[in-house]
């Protein structure tokens, strides 16, 4: 594409970096940021420079944060003796957002994907090994439910085995809401896989 | 399930090309190269998403042209009607597919929606070729009549992947063995545990289908033979999951060695072999053209009721060129037995050989360079 400005080409080719971001969704979005009042860009231009220069990761679950520890590792009400690793921060959000969960977490950073060069010394692993140096009774693994996060569910399990620390993983299943007959069959059958006991 | 209509536009010689078809035999007559196949082809894009030959779908674009577009329309057993429509772009190399306007989740789960059974002249290899093409075509099978088993083999073709990606890097010392086989151990489990849901599957698949065969013998008038499918996995000959699984550990713990030197897998389902027999004798080396022939029509017509009972849904039958492959009586009794089974499409160059057999309710098409010739 030639461009009539030289900005406008810069910035498309700076957004089209962005992950599920084409070049004509960023021409798109590069016109919408011309139309703006200049605040409005300024803000946003201040946003980006605020993430990179003030968050951190916190040393002890490795989340993002502002503050060492975050606030939930610091949060005194939070149960310390239950940790549920995930893979991103996003992850830490959703199960948040569910009020349900009042034990700390770790995030891996990943899951381990040869294909992409990501091994175990990849992620927060060590890390979460020396957090168990607390007490610490459960741990929940609650990895995305693909290849990927399968075989890192499985390492985890593997490693924390001789740690004599209840190790369990979140159900898999049907969604809430939904009737059985429009679940897929995949779905279906590792929910039928994965029944529990009600007696 | 019938299609209705469809068009092709900018698909291999068909620039725009619409054709209705019947609801029994429809007849595609042409000279060699006037793009009868191409029709079939544009129908397998529509029901696999794909066509049922070529590796890519940049090929099925016209030359000259920038991309191509297929829409049809499809009827159920019951009358439902669907819209499906895919294209594909050569510049971005995207291909998008829908029905009735909504991308379905993954192109997988298309698969068994509108079940078709192909049998073409590249067909022969099933019999004649390597494991793969018999595994392709169990593949198939398994995964229109099952949805849960196309999304068990993309999870472990991905896991085998990832395993390769290990393997390869210790092969060629980028990794120490030692090293290699501690990031091996996730993956073997993986690999064991979807591995061993494959070859239950496909054990459970087999003792199903064989009787479908032996019945499609007797309906093509070769019931004095005894055809005999027998499944022969790599490993886990266990008749459970878990006696299964176990041999599949010993495996993967015995072939370690080799495999860190090879760099790929050298255990699991992806070296299955299906061995077919006649009357108690392997039919590579034993069987004549003939029966080559015989076995391949017979398992096709299996496939078709086989897949009939599972997904509920006749299945569309293409024959594609097959008459010229075919002696008189093969061709003659095949067509009788096809007229009878639901919607068929067949392409070829004789008009002659359909004689009485062609049903009377049967519609005949002439293709000539990429369009339908008014007649």
């Amino acid at each position: 594409m030639v461009y009539t400005s030289e900005s406008v080409a810069q910035l498309v080719d700076e957004l089209s970096r962005l992950p599920s971001i084409g070049r004509k969704t960023a021409l798109r979005l590069a016109l919408h940021i011309l139309k703006q009042p200049r605040e409005r860009v300024v803000a946003l231009a201040d946003a980006l420079i605020s993430v990179k220069d003030n968050v951190r990761y916190c040393s002890l679950c490795a989340n993002i944060t502002e503050s060492d520890p975050c606030s939930i590792c610091s949060n005194t009400k939070r149960n310390k003796s239950v940790i549920c690793v995930v893979e991103e921060p996003n992850d830490v959000l959703a199960l948040e957002r569910t009020n349900e969960f009042h034990g700390l977490y770790h995030v891996l950073g990943g899951a381990l994907s040869p294909l992409d060069n990501v091994g175990p010394e990849d992620l927060k692993i060590k890390e979460l090994l020396a957090r168990l140096d607390e007490p610490v009774q459960e741990i929940i693994l609650a990895l995305n439910p693909n290849v990927e996060g399968e075989a890192t569910t499985l390492y985890l399990a593997k490693l924390l085995r001789p740690l004599a620390i209840k190790v369990s993983r979140i159900a898999r299943g049907l969604p809430i809401g939904s009737d059985l007959e429009f679940a897929d069959e995949a779905t279906l059958a590792r929910a039928i896989e994965g029944r529990v006991d009600i007696s | 399930m019938n299609i209705v209509s469809v068009e092709l536009r900018r698909f291999r010689n068909h620039h725009a090309t619409a054709l209705e078809f019947g609801p029994s035999a429809n007849t595609l007559l042409g000279e060699n190269g006037q793009g009868k196949t191409n029709v079939l082809e544009a129908i397998s894009f529509l029901c696999l998403t794909k066509s049922f030959f070529a590796k890519s779908d940049s090929v099925a674009v016209q030359q000259g042209t920038s991309g191509f577009e297929v829409s049809g329309t499809f009827q159920s057993d019951i009358g439902s009607r669907f819209a499906v429509r895919t294209s594909y772009d050569l510049a971005s190399a995207g291909k998008l597919y829908d029905i009735d306007g909504k991308p379905p989740e993954t192109y997988a789960s298309v698969i068994g929606r509108f079940p078709i059974v192909v049998l073409s002249p590249e067909n022969s290899s099933i019999t004649f070729g390597t494991p793969v093409e018999r595994r392709r075509f169990l593949d198939l099978v398994i995964s229109q009549s099952s949805a849960s088993y196309v999304e068990e083999m993309v999870e472990y073709r991905r896991v085998l992947r990832q395993r390769n990606a290990i393997l390869s890097d210790a092969a060629r010392k980028l990794v120490a063995a030692p090293q290699a086989e501690e990031m091996l151990e996730p993956w073997n489990e993986s690999l064991i545990i979807r591995g061993t849901r494959l070859v239950h599957k496909r054990r459970e698949f087999f003792s199903a289908f064989a009787p479908y065969v032996e019945q499609a013998y007797v309906a093509l008038g070769a019931g004095s033979e005894q055809p005999v499918l027998v499944y022969q996995p790599q490993i886990g000959d266990g008749e459970t999951p878990e006696a299964i699984a176990q041999q599949f550990r010993s495996a993967v713990a015995a072939k370690m060695r080799d495999e860190l030197r090879v760099g790929t897998t050298l255990v699991g389902p992806q070296r299955d072999e299906i061995q077919f027999s006649l009357n108690g004798l392997p039919l590579r080396q034993h069987a004549s053209q003939g029966q080559h022939k015989t076995f391949l029509i017979a398992l096709k017509v299996a496939e078709f009721f086989f897949l009939k009972e599972r997904v509920h849904e006749v299945p569309i039958f293409l024959l594609d060129d097959v008459f010229s492959e075919l002696d008189e009586l093969r061709a003659q009794k095949l067509l009788a037995l096809t007229a009878t089974l639901g919607q068929t499409f067949i392409t070829t160059t004789a008009a002659h050989v359909f004689g009485k057999a062609a049903a009377s309710s049967a519609k005949t098409f002439s293709i000539h360079n990429g369009a339908l010739r008014s007649s």
